[in-house]
């Protein structure tokens, strides 16, 4: 398994959920995908659509309005 | 943080959208029984148009759209005696009050020329289209289809096909 990186900072919905997908696409299993994200609803859309695949998510707050989500394929 | 907390759950993580919708129809029915009139957001937007415009020495009160009955009393009227400009500012205010009290509160940069361009001729193209359609998708469709007026419903449809067409475009230039 290997860590990957998505900065998806100054972008907003629907683009973060939709380049998260192409990228997780891309990856193995068991591969850990990192979406750097500051737009609110991308904290929600995006961990909605990974657990509904089945993924492991957590989310970690960086700062005042900047998230990280950890996705497992 | 504790996820669970009265302070999380009221101001940090979103409400669920059926919260939401109960909320802003309550919210819209005090608005129409206080001031007479349904939620609109955008065509205030057209009166600060003018409005700026009068204060550069334009006379946009000659113009077809300005002229219209209750545009005109509307501009005559002024700022705070127009009660969906001041609610706009509130909108705004609240908005920001919402970030702050959530402590997520940030500038964003820009990422890239094509977010600004995408942004201009969002606007340009969403005020457009809000003036021939008689309001925004709070004007024409929230308080449209609340007062069980047609033209809501048909509004509805449209922006669906409007939203299909726009999501491949982003797709194709944003992603």
């Amino acid at each position: 398994m290997s860590e990957y990186t998505l900065d998806c900072l100054g972008e907003i919905c629907p683009v973060p959920l939709i380049k998260t997908q192409k990228k997780l696409a891309a990856l193995n299993k068991n591969d850990i995908l990192i979406v750097s994200i500051d737009h609110s609803c991308a904290m929600k859309n995006i961990p909605e659509w990974a657990r509904k695949e089945g993924h492991n998510v957590e989310i970690e707050e960086i700062n005042d309005g900047e998230w990280e989500i950890y996705i497992e394929k | 943080m504790d996820n669970t907390s009265l302070y999380a759950k009221l101001l940090k993580n979103p409400w669920s959208y059926t919260t939401g919708a109960i909320i802003l129809g309550m919210a819209n029915i005090t608005m129409l029984s206080i001031t007479g009139s349904a939620w609109g957001v955008t065509t205030p937007f057209s009166y600060w148009g003018a409005w700026f415009y009068q204060i550069l020495g334009g006379q946009p009160d000659t113009w077809f759209y300005f002229s219209q009955k209750t545009h005109a009393a509307a501009i005559t009227a002024g700022f705070w005696n127009n009660g969906h400009s001041v609610s706009n500012i509130g909108i705004i205010f609240g908005a920001f009050l919402a970030t702050l009290l959530a402590s997520q509160f940030k500038i964003k940069k820009i990422k890239s020329k094509k977010q600004i361009f995408g942004a201009i001729l969002g606007g340009l193209l969403m005020g457009y289209g809000a003036r021939i359609a008689f309001g925004c998708n709070i004007g024409a469709l929230f308080s449209g289809t609340a007062s069980m007026s047609l033209h809501g419903w048909v509004f509805m449809l449209f922006i669906f096909i409007g939203a299909i067409i726009g999501s491949k475009l982003l797709t194709k230039y944003f992603i």
